[in-house]
């Protein structure tokens, strides 16, 4: 099945995300040390406001950190020391949670935005693009326009908004869902039934926002796609020959699909960005919220490190997106193409 | 020849709607702070109060007036919007047409340099350069937001012009000793127009979403009220929590009223212009 064609793009892929990545890292690198006003004067300086509650603590720190950033190395030994750190995962020591390191801070709070994210991106994929087909199949009739203009709408609403509107609607109004966190304040996260419905009930409106303004984009395109492959020589040949609607309809939704798996992947990121700041409003604690609390005290070291996991993460997907395109692609995978 | 070619714009239902909503809201932006002449900073007694006569739209915690900040705040993310808008344009057009031009190694260099920024969540790059600068006026934020969102155009570009490149006239203008600066204006960048203004349009949007969010997150302008601002305060006092509708819906409602009548100009404008959408 793996077609030396496929394994080819595969490859490409891996070695171009591998490259992206060690391109972000360096712009990690280079920022604190580029921008005027020397960011790392900025931690020391916040270090000393910890310090006064706990001068043993600065001292070590301090010394952490000149030892972390390599300060009075050269700058290219800094570098090649920081890439290889940030390879092996080593993300260095928070200022604000000193003495634990960045990764074991982060580590904890990946789930929770894994079990939101990915659930609401794939829903929102699928609900959205059944939509935008539907629309497009019934093309100028009060579905379409209403899909259209519903999505044109929906489409711009930022999640976090969506989910402001939700909170005070069905939390503070109604009173149906509980309004902030993943769980109720007092319960500790273990595998029982009771724990689980509780997970659920606080999950279900964050999840909802999410999906709800997600669709709208994905509505959009696939509409649009639809209508530019019923357009397209096959599909109107079919339609000659005496195809039946519904089977040239299966044909060109399958065509459509392969530019929106590669839309999703092209998504990712803001997608991401978007679910960060929906996890701040929802006081929801996942990565997004980690890397509000570490602004608010400009944790440096926990910044970075949420940024290049974040990042790292976006790439992986990426990469796993490509590798179903690869998957479901025929050109690719059976390599007709190049 | 531009009234002729705007004209069809101006039978699209779509078009209309969508413009006359974002023309309301760039009025509301541009002349809503010198007709309401209330200074939405001005801290007063009568604090989270819901809308009144006196305060249409309600009060904050520190009782600064909430039509006020949104008139503000309209104007600011108006103009981060634009500004944004117009970096994203610049380079793109820059880096797409200098490819499409140059092809061969220069090509190549700059869609990796695209595909990269491409893959990169261009959020989290301008979370992470505006953590490091303290203080960060409103242009300062439209250059971190404009910076980052221009690849998808500029390889749509590249791929246009790639294909205006291989017509007869382009070729008979480098046989005719077109310099490559006059190649781009004259016969190139006329070939992308409709397609450009399109995307400006949509840049807005990405301009105004990414303010909004950056804001929220605590690192939006530091001094002007915009509209990211207005609910990153809504937020940090709990407006939401608190049952205090009128202070977050404004904000977030023009958002989505200015983006999603812009998005609706631009579909308007590709169903005019695009033959493949045309309605029969």
């Amino acid at each position: 099945m793996a077609s030396r064609s496929a394994v080819k793009y595969i490859l490409r892929r891996l070695i171009f995300l591998f490259i992206t990545y060690v391109v972000a890292t360096t712009i990690v690198f280079i920022l604190p040390r580029a921008i005027p006003g020397n960011p790392l004067s900025q931690i020391l300086s916040n270090l000393s406001r910890v310090a006064q509650s706990n001068p043993e603590a600065i001292r070590a720190a301090e010394k952490n950190l000149m030892e972390e950033f390599g300060l009075g190395k050269p700058w290219y030994l800094q570098y090649v020391e920081f890439i290889g750190k940030a390879l092996k995962g080593d993300l260095g020591t928070s200022i604000t949670y000193y003495p634990r390191k960045v990764m074991d801070l982060i580590v904890p709070v990946i789930p929770w935005t894994l079990v939101l994210i990915l659930p609401a991106t794939i829903v929102a994929w699928i609900l959205g693009n059944s939509l935008g087909a539907l629309a497009a199949y019934r093309r100028n009739t009060w579905i379409d326009k209403g899909v259209l203009t519903g999505s044109l709408v929906v489409s711009q609403i930022p999640y976090y908004w969506l989910g402001m509107i939700f909170i005070f609607f069905f939390g503070v109004k109604l009173g149906w869902l509980p309004v902030q966190g993943a769980y109720s304040q007092g319960t500790i996260p273990d595998l029982s039934w009771a724990f689980f419905m509780d997970a659920l009930k606080h999950y279900i409106l964050p999840f909802l926002s999410i999906v709800v303004s997600a669709m709208g984009g994905w509505a959009i395109g696939m509409r649009l796609m639809v209508i530019y492959e019923l357009g397209s020589d096959y599909a109107n040949f079919s339609e000659y020959i005496g195809m039946k609607d519904k089977r040239i309809f299966r044909y060109v939704f399958r065509n459509s699909l392969l530019p929106q798996v590669t839309g999703l992947a092209l998504s990712l990121g803001s997608v991401l960005g978007g679910a960060l700041i929906t996890e701040i409003v929802f006081n929801y604690p996942g990565t997004g919220y980690l890397l509000f609390k570490a602004l608010t005290t400009l944790d440096y070291p926990l910044i970075q490190g949420v940024f290049v996991i974040l990042i790292a993460s976006v790439y992986l997907a990426n990469f796993i997106v490509d590798f179903v395109y690869a998957l479901i692609d025929p050109r690719i995978r059976i390599g007709q193409e190049e | 020849m531009f009234l002729t070619m705007i004209k069809p714009l101006f039978k699209n239902k779509k078009f209309i709607i969508g413009f006359s909503i974002f023309i309301i809201f760039l009025l509301m932006g541009f002349l809503g702070p010198v007709f309401y002449r209330v200074d939405p900073t001005e801290m007063t007694w009568d604090y989270e109060q819901p809308p009144s006569p006196s305060h249409p739209l309600g009060t904050d915690t520190y009782g600064r007036d909430i039509l006020a900040q949104l008139f503000h705040g309209i104007r600011s993310s108006l103009y981060i919007g634009f500004l944004a808008a117009i970096i994203s344009l610049v380079i793109g057009t820059f880096i797409g047409t200098l490819s499409a031009v140059k092809r061969g190694l220069v090509d190549d260099t700059l869609m990796a340099v695209t595909n990269i920024v491409l893959t990169t969540p261009s959020i989290l790059i301008a979370i992470l350069i505006a953590s490091y600068l303290k203080v960060r006026s409103i242009e300062i934020v439209a250059l971190i937001l404009g910076l980052f969102q221009w690849p998808w155009f500029a390889r749509a570009i590249r791929a246009q012009l790639m294909s205006v490149m291989s017509r007869e006239y382009v070729n008979l203008s480098i046989m005719a000793g077109y310099s490559d600066l006059r190649l781009i204006f004259e016969d190139l960048i006329p070939t992308i127009a409709t397609y450009a203004f399109m995307s400006f349009v949509l840049f807005i949007n990405g301009g105004i979403m990414g303010e909004a969010g950056l804001s929220l997150i605590g690192l939006g302008p530091t001094r002007g009220i915009s509209l990211g601002i207005m609910l990153q305060w809504a937020v940090l006092m709990e407006a939401v929590r608190r049952g205090m509708w009128w202070w977050f819906v404004p904000p977030g409602l023009s958002i989505v009223a200015i983006t999603a009548s812009l998005l609706v100009i631009s579909t308007a404008m590709d169903e005019v212009f695009n033959p493949r959408l045309r309605e029969e």
